[in-house]
């Protein structure tokens, strides 16, 4: 028992920390979600574009990390511009396309990668070595980074979503999209903005957790459904929910991985969100 | 007169919130009964328990006698209740006479094997139906809008195309939830006449309705719900002599 | 006759009497898109009704294994196997549309892929289904004793069974039964069906079976040809091009998915072997189709009208993608 204690402070913190970077991931697509109802299957290829960029970019192109990150949330930025403005804007309405056609740019930005950035698994070292001990836990520099990243970004996106006038535009057009634009709500431009930031998001968390995890074109698959299962957990449309879920799976996983080994933690993980949606169907903090 | 459509102590709550508070009333063959309240008042949520889209927190309905209170919206159809929504709600991909087909549903027999294959004799009851779906149409005056899209027909024609399909299922009881709303002056005197004739002759009707001119106009009999309670069960002409009638409409011009 | 009519006849006769003048590889091809035809339409039951599913290949791999285990393990015919692989993706179906089919849109989509997965990790762990590996040496079925080793042989039997499916899947649309699930497209109209008698659940859940019970048959017959199944087979990306064949033919009718898997298939099997290849062409058809041709390849004869309805619809049409 008492070897057990610090095992299970040390999963806690670990698991809190992974639980911030599973929020990280799902920041993007709750943006989207939230605010246009459409459902981003891109973004876990973004998430892979922003993790290969820093490898390109940075690692092999010799560009320092400011500049590299710079450059990162620029081409997102546009890229979601494009994607929006291309692709989601004629489809107005229309969910079954909308869905397939995400699907479609998710399946043309792997299959490119695939073809481009070959099979061999790629590592980004990392940005700050080291590990922190704090309260006899071993936290590492790295985790603690991204973690800093995520806090700072969510707490942005409150600011945006609940401070400013942006932010209540978006609110407006999700709750009732047709008096939000006859009080003159600029549509086009909020569904843009929308989607531009979520890439960026996406695009930033990749970038963030590169150096944590190896790459490859594929590694989008498993954030994006891990996001998935976080938003639909935490509330469609609700940040705070996303949090809430995202810590929730992170601790889940990794204190059960402690308790019972990784396989069944899954397992564990899995059994709890499907609980938590049929005892709330709409999420933790949804609105159903 | 007997009793198609009986109400007893239908009470619904929505967690803390009590929508209906012990509604009871009977509604006999061959009424035209008005369902009348302000906004909040409730008549919307009687209407879906009543055609079976949730169930009561206590109470029952009975239709023709019988005990329906446990059995879902589409087993209650084939008990002879059919019912519009609020909302404008069809098949909008759909022709208006696809429309109205899949509103004979009730009396269509599958023949699951026969439409496999294709027989004459199905052929031959297909074209059956077509008429009579083509006859509910012209019941109702837009026979010429058989092979539009009901998705793209102006609001007149989609709400009479509404009551078409719920004509189609031939209930006892049928009840249309604000009929006239969002029609022009012309189109809703339309519509009114149609359901005071027509649709009179075939089933008996209670509809829900701001409007008291129409109520007062085409209606036997009103009952006005207050907040989830029946204040008044009677003739539409003596509702604004009721003093608790008035009251809960103090303030709210359309008593007029 | 109608010039669509003598048209099939003339394709029917073709496919029935060519063969044995072609290659092994066109026969191979012919195969392919013979079981993928059946793959699409039998996604189409379910996509007609309004349910988007990225999990078919499920169902698939449901019936492929099943018959597969039986034929390698039990000995069991493969005539009779593929029967049985059918019904197993059948049951399996029902039991499952139980749940499923009460959510709608992403929520469904989401959860039918959900189980994809569960069933391919299941036969990845379970060593006595084969592992990752898979399961090898399935045989070929045989008629009068003769084992169908060779390509001309079994593509009769491919030919048979997708023939009479592609039947009962076209004439499905023709009954009532078919005509009732065009009533049950979104959860608005699904309350007015109700309203109407008609008992959605029971109609949503034998459409599912329906569907997934030609997915096991289509799948056992494909593991058959292929003489090998395994967990990497039917995937995740396998039921994505099932959707993109759905969705470049055209949801309008049943001609739609035919034309997608047929042309998509044909397209797919001159590419390089090279998976992404593929994928990233379909990927580019795909959103080439969505964007260009809302309606997909069938709407090509009238595709003047097509667009005019799109801008109409542009004009009016909300930011926010609510299911409808």
């Amino acid at each position: 028992m008492e070897i057990y204690l610090p095992l299970l402070a040390q999963g806690l913190a670990i698991g809190l920390l992974t639980g911030i970077l599973y929020v990280l991931v799902a920041l993007g697509l709750t943006l989207i979600y939230g605010i246009l109802h459409i459902v981003n299957f891109a973004h876990g290829e973004i998430y892979m574009l922003g993790a290969m960029a820093v490898f390109y970019f940075h690692v092999v192109g010799g560009l320092p990390l400011a500049p590299t990150l710079l450059a990162i949330v620029v081409l997102s930025l546009l890229f979601g511009l494009a994607i929006e403005r291309g692709v989601f804007r004629s489809l107005r309405g229309q969910w079954l396309q909308l869905v397939v056609a995400s699907v479609g740019i998710s399946l043309v930005i792997q299959s490119v990668g695939w073809i481009v950035f070959g099979i061999q698994e790629k590592t980004v070292p990392t940005y700050v070595p080291g590990i922190v001990q704090l309260l006899g836990v071993r936290l590492p520099r790295e985790r603690l980074l991204a973690a800093g990243v995520a806090v700072v970004l969510v707490a942005g996106l409150y600011v945006l979503v609940y401070r400013t006038k942006v932010g209540l535009a978006m609110r407006a057009i999700e709750e009732d999209e047709e008096t939000a634009r006859m009080l003159g709500v600029n549509a086009n431009r909020v569904a843009a903005l929308s989607v531009a930031l979520g890439f960026v998001l996406a695009a930033v968390a990749g970038a963030f957790v590169a150096p944590i995890y190896s790459l490859n074109p594929g590694m989008g698959l498993e954030p994006i459904l891990m996001s998935f299962l976080i938003i639909i957990v935490g509330g469609l449309g609700s940040i705070t929910g996303t949090v809430l879920a995202g810590l929730l799976v992170g601790v889940l996983q990794s204190v059960g991985g402690v308790l019972f080994g990784a396989e069944a933690a899954y397992g564990l993980v899995f059994a709890v969100m499907i609980a938590v949606l049929v005892v709330r169907p709409a999420g933790l903090l949804g609105r159903a | 007169m007997t009793a198609v459509l009986e109400v007893h102590g239908i009470t619904k709550q929505f967690g803390g919130l009590t929508a209906l508070d012990q509604v009871t009333f009977t509604v006999g063959e061959g009424e035209l009964v008005g369902l009348v309240g302000p906004n909040g008042a409730g008549k919307s949520t009687l209407f879906n328990i009543i055609a079976g889209a949730f169930p009561p927190t206590r109470g029952k309905v009975l239709l023709g006698g019988h005990d329906v209170t446990d059995l879902s919206s589409h087993d209650r159809a084939r008990h002879g209740i059919a019912r519009t929504f609020q909302q404008v709600t069809l098949f909008p991909e759909l022709s208006a006479l696809d429309n109205v087909l899949q509103g004979l549903h009730r009396h269509i027999p599958g023949r699951f094997l026969a439409g496999l294959c294709g027989t004459s004799a199905y052929r031959r009851e297909q074209r059956q139906l077509e008429e009579r779906a083509e006859g509910l149409l012209g019941a109702l005056g837009i026979e010429d809008h058989r092979d539009d899209i009901a998705g793209e027909q102006p609001l007149g024609i989609q709400k009479l195309l509404t009551v078409a399909v719920a004509l189609a299922t031939d209930p006892t009881v049928l009840l249309l939830d604000e009929p006239a709303a969002g029609l022009a002056h012309e189109e809703s005197t339309r519509m009114m006449d149609l359901v005071s004739t027509v649709i009179r002759r075939r089933c008996t009707i209670v509809l829900v309705e701001h409007n008291m001119r129409i109520v007062s106009r085409y209606c036997d009999r009103a009952v006005v719900l207050h907040f989830g309670q029946k204040i008044y069960d009677g003739p539409p002409g003596k509702l604004t002599a009721d003093q608790r009638v008035v009251d809960a409409y103090l303030g709210v011009a359309e008593l007029g | 006759m109608s010039v669509k009519a003598a048209a099939l006849a003339v394709l029917l006769v073709a496919l029935v009497a060519l063969p044995p003048l072609a290659e092994p590889y066109v026969l191979h091809v012919a195969i392919v898109v013979l079981i993928n035809a059946v793959y699409a339409e039998a996604l189409y039951v379910i996509m007609r009704m309004g349910y988007l599913s990225f999990g078919h290949a499920g169902y698939i791999a449901l019936g492929a294994y099943t018959s597969a285990l039986l034929a390698t393990k039990l000995g069991v015919s493969p005539w009779l196997g593929i029967l049985a692989g059918a019904c197993v993706a059948a049951g399996f179906a029902w039991l499952l549309g139980l749940v499923t089919l009460k959510l709608r849109g992403i929520y469904f989509s989401l959860s039918v892929f959900a189980f994809a997965e569960v069933v391919n990790a299941v036969f990845r762990a379970v060593d006595a289904f084969g592992g990752p590996a898979g399961i090898a040496n399935v045989p070929r079925p045989s008629i009068g004793g003769v084992q169908l080793n060779g390509h001309l042989g079994f593509y009769y039997v491919v030919l048979a069974a997708a023939v009479m499916s592609l039947l009962f899947l076209y004439r499905l649309a023709a009954t009532r039964f078919g005509f009732t699930l065009l009533a049950l497209r979104t959860h608005d109209t699904e309350a007015l069906a109700e309203s109407v008698g008609i008992a959605s659940a029971r109609h949503k859940t034998l459409a599912f079976v329906i569907s997934c019970f030609f997915c096991g048959l289509m799948g056992a017959i494909h593991c058959h040809y292929l003489r090998f199944v395994s967990p990497f087979v039917f995937t995740f990306f396998f039921s994505t091009d099932l959707v993109i064949f759905n969705m470049v033919g055209g949801l309008g009718s049943f001609w739609g998915p035919l034309a997608g898997s047929v042309l998509l298939t044909a397209l797919g099997e001159q590419l390089f072997a090279a998976g992404y290849y593929k994928s990233l062409v379909y990927a580019l058809v795909l959103l080439v189709v969505i964007l260009a041709l809302p309606g997909g390849l069938i709407q090509l004869p009238r595709m003047r009208e097509a667009w005019a309805a799109r801008r109409l619809r542009l004009a009016k049409a909300p930011v926010t993608a609510v299911e409808r």
